[in-house]
């Protein structure tokens, strides 16, 4: 994770094992359920304190935010022109579980 | 999802089974907690709810299969609220009245602002249920996310924001348990005819509740249309129609077209103007047809004829802008319908118009300065005018000043609508047209309209008439070339063109050779060369003459001086009008017949096998007279000059008889007559006529005036020549012209049928009408009668069958 800068928003995100993780804003926008969560506009309890607790374990957060990060950054990329595959960063043992949390979280 | 894409593809069966959701809450409790928090969110409180909480009830409850009892749940939490909404927030502002079903007025003064007011304060209301509804109905939305994505879809059923709007229209549009339908609609409606009569309404309410109308739609059965189109605009289309009906009416009761036009405009400006700010602009072409059929459509005619203000009042003034306004409405009629009424309208006017001018009694002050130019040029033209007194002034002058005034005003009027037509109309053609067919119809409604015509020309090109320019000529002659471009009578115009012209040439009176050529340029460009072929003879035979002058003096001067200068115009006698080479007889003085000879023997010298004929009436002579006080220089015509050379031996105090005149000179009465009219009866009167009197009898004598004096030195004595014809020469000419459409219809027939051999009658005779158009309109019996002539002389024969003709060679 790149370390925070002066001037971008910034979301905390809690982990159910009591992890936290500061993530961009935009970064945590690429889920639609936390895209969701944080709009100003509906005014949820989250986006008025920019702090999310989620119901997974700190290992699959840390893995989610991984891959939300890993889709912003090629947001604007035709798909073939994506070198890296994320599929080789995922550790077989977490596989599953990351899935349904990638469900919850419309990621 | 590339994760488990991923994870697919590494296919290494080392994963574990992911920790089940912890669904320790029962199904009942979860919604129950989850009806509380929509219930908070609806009461504004979202703020107090944990989104990931209540996000993850819903996905616990569509992952356990109880999306049914989720959605349906929710549903009934919307509706609910709703009908509390309606309740609480709509009902209290009902406006008191209720809705206005007629079209008639809603009053006026305060109970109209009265009005305005409830129904903006409904609307208001309305709009604020519409808020509370939708914004409540997004934050629900967010939290169901997982229901819309996973069950909705999954159910083909709408995503729980449809429903939302669904239930807005059941519950609140259209609500079963309150009128709101009816005050909604009837109280849009009511600030709109608020806003018509007047009033001042807030626009940016009535626009936010006609954006909601178009933002629901009506149930799939009913066509899923927007409510604004299946609830709204048909309604509000019919009230428009009744409104605008009445109106018209209303309207055409004030009698004034231009003012009914103006507020056509304004109206149509104005529904633009509703459709954009709080209407939809889709209503924009069906209200703009309602209007146009309302307020146009069937008032075309009572428009247009509209006593004192109708389209021949704005032709009177010269309303340019009440015309313009008038064009553009009419174009607005389907069908083209106002179009043709405009035009048809037009066509009456200025047939009307024209009526006038023929019968010569248009309104003088109306038609402006350029005529009374025209009414000074006449007197001073007009020698025997100014010699008798000033005041009666005689029935030829008055005979060509009415002829060149009706042509003045044909261009008057011309020019009047051709400014119309150009400012108001844009030139449209089809406009054009109709009022191109209304000239040509009263013009040719003129049996004289070209013996006027050429008589206008004839005032524009000779010279001395008026100062002026040749921009003015130039304009004057372009603008008689469009009045001939009506004519149907063609060719009686080139007979009278050419005396005109030929008198011009002869006297030398032409005021410009240039403006001349120029004249039979147009006319030649307009109807072709055999046209104008006659015309340009005339010319060459000037030419001609002028420059055979010279060596004619120098034939003299070889030959032996002569007593005078002897100048002779050689005519062609088949280019000049009959009337010119026609032979007259004439014993020209013995003083004069040496000279003569002289110029004969030159001319035989020079030619051979032509016959010279000498005609002395439209020569001139300058002579040199002594009368008792002094000598004067005479111009007059060679005619005056044989009559006054018999006087040379008479002594003072002595008369010549009328008779002994005629028989010494031979002449013709008519040309006597004249003759001794400008001299005894004109302005100068070097005879005097005895006993006095204008006109010329038999029984007269005439003795050499004396004690003629005058402060000029030369003195043009002018042939009294008629200038309008009489009614007898005109029927000559009538004659003439008939007789030469003889000629050519038989030419045209034989011309025909040389090319065709054989030909049905009714074929030949539209085909011989339509190739003389261009020079005159052939009557059907003038064509059977030609036709029979030319068997008769066995060019033609009848087939066996007697429907066709064969030509014989």
């Amino acid at each position: 994770m790149a370390p925070p800068q002066a001037g971008e928003e910034y979301v905390v995100l809690e982990s159910i094992d009591g992890y936290t993780f500061v993530v961009p804003h935009a970064v945590a926008c690429e889920s639609g359920t936390l895209r969701s969560m944080l709009d100003e506009d509906a005014a949820f309890e989250e986006s008025k304190n920019k702090y999310c607790k989620i119901q997974q374990r700190g290992v699959i957060l840390l893995k989610v935010i991984e891959y939300l990060a890993y889709k912003h950054q090629y947001k604007e990329f035709n798909a073939e022109d994506i070198k890296e595959d994320f599929s080789d960063r995922i550790d077989p043992y977490i596989a599953l579980e990351l899935l349904t949390a990638a469900d919850f979280l419309e990621a | 999802m590339a994760m488990s894409m991923g994870a697919a593809r590494r296919g290494k069966p080392k994963i574990r089974p992911p920790k089940r959701p912890t669904a320790n809450t029962p199904i009942k409790d979860t919604w129950a907690k989850l009806a509380n928090a929509i219930r908070e969110i609806q009461n504004h409180n979202a703020s107090k709810l944990s989104y990931e909480e209540h996000y993850r009830y819903a996905y616990n409850m569509v992952l356990y299969k109880d999306g049914d009892q989720l959605y349906n749940g929710v549903k009934a939490l919307v509706a609910e609220h709703l009908d509390r909404l309606a309740e609480e927030n709509i009902v209290p502002t009902f406006p008191r009245s209720g809705g206005t079903r007629g079209a008639g007025k809603l009053g006026g003064g305060a109970e109209a602002i009265e009005r305005a007011m409830e129904g903006d304060r409904f609307l208001k209301a309305v709009k604020a249920a519409w808020e509370d509804h939708t914004g409540s109905m997004r934050k629900i939305k967010d939290v169901l996310r997982y229901m819309d994505k996973g069950y909705s879809a999954a159910m083909n059923l709408p995503l729980i924001y449809d429903v939302g709007l669904t239930l807005f229209v059941s519950h609140i549009i259209r609500s079963t348990t309150h009128p709101i339908h009816t005050h909604l609609i009837s109280t849009l409606l009511s600030q709109v005819q608020l806003e018509r009569e007047g009033e001042t309404i807030t626009r940016s309410t009535v626009r936010e509740c006609t954006d909601i109308l178009m933002r629901l739609r009506t149930p799939e059965r009913e066509g899923g249309k927007t409510v604004y189109v299946a609830d709204f605009e048909p309604e509000f289309l019919r009230r428009s129609a009744e409104f605008y009906k009445l109106e018209a009416v209303d309207m055409l009761e004030t009698g004034n077209a231009a003012q009914y036009l103006r507020n056509v405009e304004r109206r149509l400006a104005e529904e633009t103007d509703r459709t954009v700010h709080y209407l939809s602009t889709n209503t924009h072409p069906a209200l703009q047809e309602i209007l146009v059929a309302n307020l146009l459509t069937p008032h075309l005619q009572t428009i247009l004829d509209m006593p004192g203000s109708g389209l021949s009042t704005m032709v009177d003034s010269d309303r340019i802008p009440d015309l313009r306004r008038l064009y553009t409405l009419f174009l607005r009629v389907p069908d083209d319908v106002g179009k043709t009424r405009l035009r048809g309208g037009l066509r009456t006017d200025i047939e009307a118009r024209g009526k006038a001018v023929n019968a010569g009694n248009v309104d003088r002050s109306e038609a402006g300065p350029s005529t009374l130019g025209q009414d000074d040029g006449d007197a001073e033209d007009d020698p025997k005018g100014k010699g008798k007194a000033k005041a009666t002034a005689s029935p030829a002058a008055n005979a060509l000043s009415s002829a060149l005034r009706w042509v003045q005003d044909v261009l008057d009027l011309k020019d009047k609508f051709d400014s119309i037509l150009e400012k108001a109309f844009q030139g449209d053609k089809q406009v054009q047209v109709s009022i191109n067919e209304a000239f040509q119809s009263f013009i040719n409604a003129n049996p004289r309209a070209p013996e006027y015509l050429s008589l206008f020309i004839d005032e524009n090109l000779k010279k001395g008439t008026k100062a002026k320019s040749d921009d003015e000529i130039e304009s004057a002659l372009e603008k008689t070339i469009v009045l001939f471009r009506f004519l149907h009578d063609k060719d009686k115009f080139e007979r009278y063109y050419k005396n005109h012209l030929a008198r011009r040439l002869l006297y030398g009176r032409s005021a410009s050779d240039d403006s001349e050529r120029e004249m039979v340029a147009k006319l030649k460009s307009e109807m072709g060369f055999q046209f104008t072929q006659k015309l340009e003879g005339m010319f060459t035979d000037m030419r001609v003459s002028t420059e055979s002058a010279n060596s004619f003096r120098n034939y003299n001067t070889r030959h032996g001086a002569l007593p005078f200068d002897l100048n002779v115009n050689v005519l062609t006698a088949s280019y000049w009008p009959q009337p010119i080479v026609a032979t007259t007889t004439c014993t020209f003085s013995a003083v004069l017949q040496p000279a003569m000879e002289t110029f004969q023997k030159y001319y035989d010298s020079r030619h051979s096998g032509r016959r010279l004929t000498w005609q002395g009436n439209l020569g001139t002579a300058d002579v040199k007279v002594r009368f008792r006080n002094r000598s004067h220089d005479l111009n007059l015509s060679t005619h005056a000059l044989v009559v006054l050379l018999l006087f040379e031996d008479v002594k003072s105090g002595e008369s010549i008889s009328y008779p002994e005149i005629k028989s010494a000179t031979d002449l013709p009465d008519a040309d006597l007559a004249r003759t001794l009219q400008s001299l005894a009866c004109a302005k100068f009167r070097v005879l005097t006529k005895i006993p006095k009197g204008r006109d010329i009898n038999p029984s007269d004598r005439f003795e050499f005036n004396e004690a003629f004096t005058s402060p000029l030195a030369r003195i043009k004595i002018m042939q009294v020549a008629s200038k309008v014809e009489t009614v007898k020469e005109r029927e000559e000419t009538q004659e003439m012209v008939d007789e030469e459409r003889k000629h050519q219809v038989e030419a045209c027939i034989v011309r025909v049928m040389k090319d065709r051999k054989q030909m049905t009658h009714n074929d030949l005779i539209s085909e011989v009408a339509h190739q003389l158009a261009a020079r005159f309109t052939p009557s059907m019996p003038l064509i059977k009668k030609r036709i029979e002539g030319l068997i008769d002389r066995e060019y033609l024969e009848r087939t066996s069958d007697m429907g066709s003709y064969r030509y014989l060679a």
